[in-house]
């Protein structure tokens, strides 16, 4: 049997900064991504999970165990490894979490749950007047998709502080949903982007540009225009602002995915987009064979790659088929048919892992037939990574590492 | 064709923001009328409309620092724009701490208005933020329908109660009837009223005062008691008065009955007109 408890501070018992409203606000945040939310417990932390329909959009936050005021993973069996995969409804979530001016006031305490042989994850609101609340949630087992990038491959790399980014989206509509980021030597500028075809002599254009000071840090590896949809980043902008802690950015030429990075001293949290490719470069997609280490074209896509891990590890699971990851959430066509998909490598191809050391992080295009990407972008589970062989599924290899660490496991009972 | 507007002063820059922000409450397309001393929002009464007719005044010294427009020739020296006030508004609200918002005709992808504004940092080098908001150019043949309306030959003129408190009591009736009878009298005294087969709800304003017109306005001869009546859509009602933020120094209301209500507020440096049709 596997359990995982944790419990969260509210704002009302002690002025910290890390408490229940802030656990809401990174819900909020996965939830402009996705509609399903994954929890995975970990030795290391709680990591939120969540993949938009198309896969062009990926997002994770993974609070260490002393966010928490407990975190107690349960002990597994004696075979091994407890993992506990939970997916959950993000519509079931968010609503527990959307007030977070009513958190902040009334909840002195919180306490999340999962107990796998009820398939229950139980998240409670210990609140002011003795009041709880107790909500239970139906969960499905189902291992996460994790996006991987190799951040340390990126030639263009920017440090902003909180409030610039910030700013910067500010002076484009709620309903802007793609705006492009073009980096050169000298600036940095972001404008609305607007597909031909729409009625673009209608289209309101926007346009700032930044000076390299008013970054943290800014290397500019190639000039390259990024366009990405603003709506799935700015849940992770606002929690990043009121966390206030400086966005890492990285990406690479254009149609190369863009992930952004927060980290302090008890969370992190990552968004990975897919970019658009270069408009003037659309065209049928070129079946691409073996991984090619020079080849301009890698970044074809606007799926990211993905994994996605079936109990037995051996049998790939099915992608959806190309055309339907054409459309992203937003509805906008943002591929042309053929789909111009990251087509993953099998897993048990080793020679295609080499693929992560070329200088765009993305993995190439394979035929259709082909199911899991092996090229990983390398988040969070990098640190753990310490032999450097991706091959090896990450978040399996967390739980393998747990047994060592169960000494730290504080072996509360997860009910108060 | 040429126009050039700079505005430096906050609060001029806020003001300004405020009248177009109330503006594109009131119509989703307007013409915008550059003159070389003031600006003109107008909206013709045009059938399209439901024949609502809207005109508002701004004296551009009151907001401008620099203000050069050259237009269509010396005799017509004019520019006229339809314009979507939204546009504007979206881009104005969001440079409300500039150093320095230039506003000028341009053309890029088709005419625009350009927003260009100077935003403080912290580096030593500004941010510039452009929005480019797409115009339509109004040909000349075309300006007879955007020039000042006449003001009508209404039977009653009334100051209008506070309208906050008109804003309440319309939002309200909009719930019960898709149309309400504006009345007032001589006499200072107003009334709306909705009236469907269920239910009749009449609000009664009183000691709201009367503009002093002049001898030549208004019949001398009318009863202080005699109301003149108008049955508008209540929804062109509460869209004016959703979009007032401010108070005005004045605020009047010109009835012709059964004719056309016709709104009239005053602030100090910006008037509008908005002209409500009266429907059977």
């Amino acid at each position: 049997m596997a359990t995982m408890s944790c419990v969260l501070e509210g704002n009302r018992v002690k002025v910290a900064p890390y408490c229940v409203a802030a656990f809401g606000k990174a819900i909020h945040a996965l939830s402009r991504i996705g509609e399903e939310l994954w929890l995975d417990p970990m030795v290391k932390g709680l990591a939120l999970r969540s993949v938009n329909s198309a896969h062009s959009a990926y997002t994770c936050f993974l609070f260490s165990p002393m966010f928490f005021q407990h975190y107690s993973l349960g002990s597994g069996s004696e075979q091994g490894s407890a993992t506990i995969k939970c997916k959950l409804l993000m519509k079931s979530v968010l609503p527990l979490f959307r007030g977070l001016n009513s958190i902040e006031r009334n909840v002195e305490r919180s306490q999340i749950s999962i107990s796998t042989p009820s398939d229950r994850v139980t998240i409670q609101f210990f609140c002011r007047h003795g009041i709880t609340k107790t909500h239970n949630l139906h969960f499905q087992e189902s291992e996460a998709l994790q996006a991987e990038f190799a951040s340390h491959l990126c030639p263009n790399v920017l440090k902003a502080p909180a409030r610039l980014l910030g700013d910067m989206v500010m002076h484009f509509p709620v309903f802007q949903e793609e705006i492009t980021l073009s980096m050169m030597p000298l600036s940095v500028s972001f404008r609305n982007y607007c597909e031909a075809g729409n009625d673009h002599m209608k289209m309101m254009y926007t346009e700032m540009s930044l000076h390299p000071d008013e970054f943290d840090y800014f290397q500019v590896g190639v000039d390259s225009d990024i366009t990405f949809c603003l709506k799935e980043l700015r849940g992770f902008l606002s929690f990043a602002e009121s966390h206030s802690l400086p966005v890492s950015v990285h990406f690479g030429a254009t149609g190369n995915p863009v992930r952004f990075y927060i980290k302090d001293m008890v969370l992190e949290a990552t968004v990975v987009l897919a970019t658009l490719m270069d408009s003037e470069k659309r065209g049928p997609s070129q079946p691409i064979g073996p991984p090619h280490p020079s080849s301009p074209r890698c970044a074809d896509a606007a799926a990211l790659p993905a994994v996605s891990y079936e109990a037995d590890g051996s049998k790939p699971q099915d992608i959806p088929a190309v055309t339907e990851l054409i459309t992203s959430s937003q509805g906008s066509p943002i591929i042309n048919p053929p789909a111009l998909m990251q087509l993953l490598s099998p897993v048990d191809d080793p020679d295609r892992l080499s693929v992560s050391d070329e200088a765009c992080p993305s993995a190439t295009t394979t035929p259709a037939s082909t199911m899991i990407c092996s090229l990983l972008f390398r988040a969070l589970s990098s640190e753990q990574d310490d032999d450097g062989c991706a091959a090896r599924l990450p978040v399996l290899a967390c739980h393998s590492d747990a047994e060592e660490d169960m000494e730290e496991d504080y072996r509360r009972s997860p009910s108060l | 064709m040429k126009f050039r507007g700079k505005i430096v002063d906050v609060a001029c820059l806020n003001h300004f923001t405020r009248v177009v922000t109330t503006i594109s409450k009131l119509t989703k397309t307007c013409v915008l009328r550059l003159t070389p001393d003031n600006l003109f929002f107008v909206l013709s009464g045009k059938v399209a409309n439901g024949g609502v007719g809207m005109w508002c005044e701004l004296s551009q010294a009151n907001f401008f620092d620099e203000y050069q427009m050259e237009g269509v020739s010396p005799e017509d020296n004019e520019i006229l724009l339809e314009v979507t006030p939204e546009n504007l508004s979206r881009a104005l609200k969001t440079v409300q701490n500039a150093k320095a918002v230039k506003v000028k005709l341009t053309k890029k992808h088709c005419p625009c208005l350009t927003i260009a504004a100077e935003l403080p940092t912290l580096s030593s080098v500004s941010r510039v933020v452009t929005h480019d908001v797409p115009v339509d150019i109004v040909p000349r043949r075309l300006w007879h329908e955007f020039k000042e309306p006449i003001m009508p030959d209404f039977d009653v003129s009334v100051y209008l109660p506070p309208l906050k408190t008109m804003k309440s009591v319309v939002d309200r009736m909009k719930n019960l009837s898709n149309f309400l009878v504006i009345e007032a009298n001589l006499n200072g005294q107003m009334n709306l009223k909705i009236e469907t087969d269920l239910v009749s709800v009449t609000t009664h304003f009183k000691d709201l005062g009367n503009p002093p017109w002049g001898d030549d306005a208004a019949s001398p001869s009318r009863e202080s008691e005699a109301m003149a009546e108008a049955r508008v859509d209540v929804r062109r009602l509460q869209q004016f008065l959703v979009g007032q933020q401010v108070n005005p120094s004045r605020a009047m209301c010109n009835i012709v009955h059964q004719g056309v209500v016709h709104l009239i507020l005053l602030h100090e440096d910006v008037s509008l007109q908005y002209f409500i049709p009266a429907v059977a």
